[in-house]
């Protein structure tokens, strides 16, 4: 009873980042002008990345993406339960994703790893009304943060079509405060650390 | 004699500090988001952020984010230059300091136990020690054996990580049912005893009068008025009736001897007489503390605690590793370990405190006062159990989703 009791309690947002990823994001468009899918290249940290390659292939030689395959594969798989990290929504509403293709693994020769994937949407988004796409860790293991350079990336997009990469604001004492409040009454922020951190990328196409 | 300006002091101290103290035991474990969430795909085989759970502040989670960013940063500056090793290994115990601040069920585990069971500040502080070198060395094990000696994959470690924290998690379970046992029953059999003194019979050995040391050294206790009991700090063990000092000796103290009065020998030779209801308690010489004191637990505990390696630990070792100097990863995790050290320790205080405050709020000469510690002894020792039993039910998978 007890035990059930301490299960379903509401889990915290509130790890902290024990993986840092630099996400390079490029939204993909159809010839009809809507948004058919998202390819993602997240670059892991030093440290996670000789983690990841630990035990394969020789010492002191760059991997290349066949070794890195099966790694990739498991990657792209176990992401699927958590949505892949990517939240998309179209004019406010958040688009599904179907199985991710185009994936592979690979390894800079400054040793730091990338994965690749597309997602493609189950359905094509019309991209005439603004289109925003977030990259985030709920639980907040994973700390993902947006390129500062060509962080968002548009292809096949109609003319006229923008992107822009809003940084999130710092947490203010606000944000403290509540947490704190709501940890010391329900024992849960109640709120995604994960999300509060993500940055936002917007797309408007006219 | 209840003295009417006392009680009800107590009371309400009591009753707001023991909410208090579930509360924070809960609080404990209750963020562990390994109660909920499935491994993450880019985690090292240790579910949810290592040891370290916090969320008290923002601040807090961005300090730890940016001292695991100079970790790596001081292991390839140790590289050319050796001396930023010792730089490597002051930001290790910081990090171990900061890393466990907030909720864990290591420190869940270590509170309760020592809620539960411990009164000496220091062993509480010599096992959550234990509990934190423990969890450094088991990572280093874990890399040096696997990664370094095997030159295992890391899918091979994560698995190797997850079987040892299934393990851990086995053994809390198995520490909170051994604890529920014993202090379950001591509480049925206070529960079940006919009439105050609950603590006599099985607990009051009248053969068997033990010798402490008066807290206030040498100040003769004359404070309590007749009719006072006088509470130890000893779990499960009372005191011998001795003989009654002279009404002569007595008498110069200004006490009345009462029917339920009874004298110890206090080390010092200090008379001391007190009746039921005082609720009097002197914090225990530690030097004395063998009783009612079981190593087994105490290692089990430490095991449960600490077996677990902390996924930070794992990454600074496998990165060291990777830029070939192993011996300062170790020396980090070893800091690391120091510096967790550190704020577990505290913790093991404020459990020992919390207990000991307990046990003096609650007039330990009474048989309600009895009760209530040994529930929430109880208490505390269920929650082990419950914290075991859904952290391997959900390591293992067994508890669905």
């Amino acid at each position: 009873m007890l035990a059930t009791g301490v299960t379903t309690l509401p889990d915290a947002a509130s790890a902290h980042p024990h993986v840092f990823v630099v996400a390079r994001e490029e939204v993909l468009f159809g010839p009809d002008g809507r948004i058919t899918g998202i390819r993602a290249a997240w670059t892991f940290d030093d440290m996670y990345s000789s983690f990841a390659i630990q035990g394969l292939g020789e010492a002191d030689k760059i991997l290349t993406s066949e070794q890195l395959a099966p790694l990739a594969k498991t990657n792209v798989e176990s992401l699927a339960e958590f949505g892949y990290f990517t939240v998309g929504k179209a004019a406010g509403k958040q688009v599904s994703f179907g199985e991710p293709t185009d994936y592979l693994l690979e390894e800079g020769s400054d040793k730091l790893v990338t994965l690749r994937f597309t997602l493609p949407l189950k359905e094509p988004a019309p991209a005439n009304k603004a289109f925003t796409l977030q990259v985030y860790d709920p639980t907040y293991f994973v700390s993902f943060e947006f390129a500062d350079k060509d962080p968002l990336a548009l292809k096949d997009a109609p003319s006229g079509c923008s992107a822009s990469v809003a940084k999130p604001r710092p947490l203010d004492t606000g944000d403290n405060q509540k947490l704190s409040e709501a940890f010391f009454s329900n024992m849960s922020p109640g709120v995604d650390f994960g999300i509060k951190l993500a940055s936002r990328a917007v797309v408007a196409c006219p | 004699m209840r003295s009417p300006l006392r009680l009800p002091w107590r009371r309400i101290v009591l009753g707001l500090a023991l909410p208090c103290v579930l509360a924070g035991l809960l609080a404990l474990m209750a963020p562990h988001p390994a109660f909920a969430q499935a491994h993450n795909p880019f985690g090292v085989g240790i579910s949810e952020g290592g040891e370290s759970d916090d969320g008290l502040t923002g601040w807090l989670l961005q300090q730890q984010a940016l001292f695991e960013r100079h970790l790596s940063a001081a292991v390839r500056a140790a590289k050319s230059d050796g001396s930023a090793v010792w730089t490597l290994m002051g930001l290790s115990f910081a990090y171990g300091v900061f890393h466990a601040a907030g909720p864990g069920h290591g420190k869940a585990v270590m509170a309760s136990y020592l809620f539960a069971n411990e009164r000496a500040l220091r062993r509480g502080l010599v096992l959550s020690l234990l509990a934190a070198l423990l969890q450094g060395l088991v990572a280093i094990l874990l890399v040096g054996v696997l990664a370094l000696v095997l030159h295992a994959t890391a899918q091979r470690m994560k698995d190797a990580a997850s079987l040892v924290e299934s393990l851990s998690y086995a053994g809390i379970a198995a520490l909170g049912a051994w604890l529920v046992w014993q202090k379950g029953g001591a509480f049925v059999r206070t529960l079940r005893a006919p009439s105050f003194p609950a603590l006599s019979a099985s607990d009051l050995s009248a053969s068997d009068p033990h010798r402490h040391k008066p807290s206030a050294a040498s100040q003769p206790h004359a404070g309590h008025g007749p009719g006072c009991a006088h509470g130890h700090g000893h779990d499960d063990h009372g005191h011998g009736h001795h003989d009654h000092p002279s009404p002569q000796r007595l008498a110069g103290l200004g006490h009345h001897p009462s029917p339920d009065g009874h004298h110890h020998d206090h080390g010092a030779g200090t008379p001391h007489v007190h009746g039921p209801d005082c609720g009097h308690y002197h914090a225990p010489d530690p030097a004395t503390l063998g009783e009612g004191f079981s190593w087994r637990e105490a290692i089990l505990t430490v095991v449960a605690a600490g077996s677990r390696p902390c996924s930070g630990a794992i990454l600074v070792l496998v990165f060291s590793l990777a830029q070939g100097l192993f011996a300062a990863g170790v020396a980090a995790t070893i800091a690391m370990a120091l510096g967790t050290a550190i704020t577990t320790g505290a913790l093991a205080c404020l459990a020992v405190l919390a207990k000991n405050l307990t046990v003096r709020l609650s007039s330990p000469g009474s048989r309600r006062g009895v009760l209530v510690v040994r529930g929430l002894e109880t208490l505390a020792a269920l929650l082990v159990l419950g914290a075991g039993l859904s952290l391997f039910m959900g390591a293992t998978s067994l508890g669905g989703a």
